[in-house]
């Protein structure tokens, strides 16, 4: 299984620390309020059971989403050519991804504000039973890419 | 023209099958309930109810259907009127489906599948004579070349020759499969349908029980109960025999150079025909009860999804109890192409390994909710930990066959494989058929080389088949061989 060829943006450990910062101090504040309304309102002990099980699980995931932004922007590989897309990702379970130029049905890229800071554009492409994204290329890179795409997957098949 | 005029009163009997459970309730159980939902349900109800009466009877003379051109004209709506257009080309599937309703007056219903979507996308004929139903399924398959329809058709439709034999639909069409008496047997055993009888025993104990305590003299007797007991087990089976026969019995395969043909039903008679291009795979499934009388359910996996309610048997399955050789020669004789390979590559040891490591979330979840809970079943005390303990042996159970039964091939544009334990199935694809492949390793797997596939199909929904643990060699060439796809797309 030899690596495929290109990476995605060396931008994208950035990008997911900053969302998944977000995302945690979200968390740590609906915890928090639970934690409040819990006393408050006295609610029985088993939900105070519960939600320090929560803050442990929180805890442990703010330090694993601290170390695996590098591991996951290592493990992401794509690769196009005229007949497949491939792509290949995970840290602790890898996937990798074979789909036909044929049977894809749509191409588009989508920048959110955190990329669009980091003046990227993710593309997802669309099957006719799935649909996968590239979660981070630079914007002219994606652009092509989405173009490339486009017109590979224009080839008509026989088969329906 | 206007549909048969028994549409109505198929409708109507239809509306009063909905219903009568409702009627019931308001007007006999709750008739003096000064409960509002039931004051006020009557008047709505019966508004409701001639609502509905109102509208199938005017609908009746508004809705129209006429077909020109090899395209069917279909107006609805009372209130809201529409006027559909769907050309013959975009029907996929034909079914002829004769309920009981039907029988009784010797007529029969059609559906015709559509390539489209939304609720409109099947074309319904409810009530049809059945020269009628012949005609149409006749002109529809007529292929556009030879076509014989012509475009004044629809004024002589009334006089069509009665005598059209149902066998002209499928003219030239082989039968394949019908199930002898034996095969029946067989399939009533291994549905397990007789044990249908155990709730229903016991619903009686419940009503009986006090009968039976004041005479339990009679019951002290062991010879009584014994033959008592023979008699309920000889009911029962013959219950199961019974059903199996009826909802099995009048049961036939067959086939043209383009579709497959099921019949089945001897009460509530239906057809279907699926079109043998849009097969896009095929699964073999069985159970422990079939594995044990060599006897397979075959299901065609396929792009085309029917809409036809059919409770009981889905309607790609071929047929749920067929011998597992008749099993593979009708898949070669059905789907030419097509090959059931009997020798196959088996799992390595690893895969064993692989398989015993891996965490069940279901035992280990269940576990921890029984060592909470501690429910006493049957008043004794430890069985939270034998509960859990049978948990864990069926789960090992269930790996172990998995291992046993898993067993995988490619061969030139087909891939099958075995996999499952106490249910095992066999998957069988053309490459061109995979619209996706992909594999995925988790971190145990990587460090006993192995790897699990998964493919993808058209179906509705898309079609998903994983094999698990299968070592990275195969998976290697298995992603060799989904490379060369082109090939088979080029030679169509």
């Amino acid at each position: 299984m030899n690596p495929l060829e290109n990476r995605v943006s060396e931008k994208f450990p950035k990008v997911l620390i900053t969302s998944e910062t977000i995302g945690n101090i979200i968390g740590f504040i609906v915890l928090g309020v639970l934690f409040w309304l819990k006393e408050h309102f006295e609610w029985p002990t088993w939900i105070g059971w519960v939600l320090i099980i929560l803050l442990i699980l929180c805890i442990i995931g703010t330090v694993w989403s601290y170390v695996k932004p590098r591991y996951v922007y290592q493990s992401w590989r794509y690769q196009v050519d005229e007949t497949y897309l491939q792509l290949s990702y995970g840290v602790l379970n890898k996937e990798w991804v074979t789909v036909p130029m044929t049977k894809i049905q749509a191409v588009t890229t989508s920048q959110g504000p955190i990329m669009r800071a980091y003046q990227l554009r993710s593309i997802k492409v669309e099957t006719m039973g799935s649909s996968h994204e590239i979660p981070a290329l630079e914007e002219e890179v994606a652009l092509q890419l989405r173009e490339q795409i486009a017109t590979y997957a224009q080839l008509k098949e026989v088969d329906e | 023209m206007r549909y048969h005029p028994m549409v109505i009163l198929f409708q109507i009997y239809q509306l009063v099958k909905e219903n009568v459970l409702f009627a019931l309730v308001l007007f006999v159980f709750q008739k003096d309930s000064d409960f509002w939902l039931f004051v006020y349900g009557k008047y709505v109800f019966v508004a409701y109810v001639s609502l509905r009466f109102i509208y199938i009877v005017s609908s009746w003379f508004v809705e129209t259907y006429e077909w020109q051109d090899r395209t069917f004209y279909l107006k609805k709506g009372v209130l809201t009127k529409k006027t559909m257009t769907i050309p013959f080309s975009k029907i996929q599937n034909v079914t002829k489906k004769t309920t009981l309703f039907h029988k009784l007056f010797g007529l029969t219903s059609l559906y015709f599948e559509t390539v489209l979507d939304g609720e409109d996308s099947t074309i319904v004929f409810p009530v049809v004579t059945k020269q009628q139903a012949t005609k149409i399924v006749v002109m529809v398959n007529v292929q556009e070349g030879k076509e014989v329809v012509k475009e004044k058709e629809k004024e002589k439709t009334e006089k069509v020759d009665p005598s059209i034999p149902e066998q002209e639909v499928r003219s030239d069409s082989t039968i394949h499969y019908e199930p002898t008496s034996k095969d029946l047997l067989k399939a009533s055993f291994t549905s397990l349908s007789f044990l249908i009888i155990i709730p229903i025993i016991s619903g009686l104990y419940d009503i009986f029980e006090s009968f039976i305590t004041q005479y339990q003299g009679i019951f002290k007797d062991s010879l009584s109960i014994l033959s008592l007991s023979i008699v309920v087990v000889i009911i029962a089976i013959s219950i199961g025999v019974i059903r199996t026969f009826l909802k099995y019995g009048e049961y036939r395969i067959s086939s043209n150079d383009s579709r497959i043909f099921i019949d089945r039903g001897v009460v509530e008679k239906s057809q279907f025909a699926i079109e043998k291009r849009k097969v896009q795979g095929i699964e073999i499934k069985q159970n422990v009860m079939t594995r044990m009388f060599g006897l397979v359910e075959v299901t065609l996996i396929s792009s085309f999804n029917p809409e036809v309610e059919d409770s009981d048997v889905s309607v790609n399955s071929l047929y749920p109890f067929l011998p597992v050789k008749k099993a593979y020669q009708l898949i070669e004789e059905l789907l030419p192409g097509y090959y059931v390979h009997q020798s196959m590559q088996r799992l390595a040891r690893a895969s064993l390994w692989m398989k015993l490591i891996k965490p069940s979330w279901l035992w280990l979840i269940a576990t921890a909710c029984l060592i909470y809970f501690k429910p006493t079943v049957f008043k004794i005390e430890s069985t939270w930990w034998l509960a859990s303990l049978v948990l864990l042996i069926i789960v090992v159970v269930n790996r172990l066959l998995d291992y046993w039964h898993t067993k995988y091939l490619i061969a030139g544009d087909q891939v099958q494989w075995w996999h499952g334990g106490l249910v095992s199935k066999l998957f069988l694809t053309k490459r061109k058929n995979i619209i996706e492949m992909g594999y995925s390793q988790s971190v145990l797997q990587r460090i006993l080389k192995l790897g699990s596939i998964t493919t993808m199909n058209r179906s509705n929904p898309t079609r998903i088949e994983t094999v698990a643990d299968v070592p990275t060699e195969f998976i290697q060439s298995f992603q060799r061989w989904y490379k060369d796809r082109q090939a088979d797309i080029h030679n169509q």
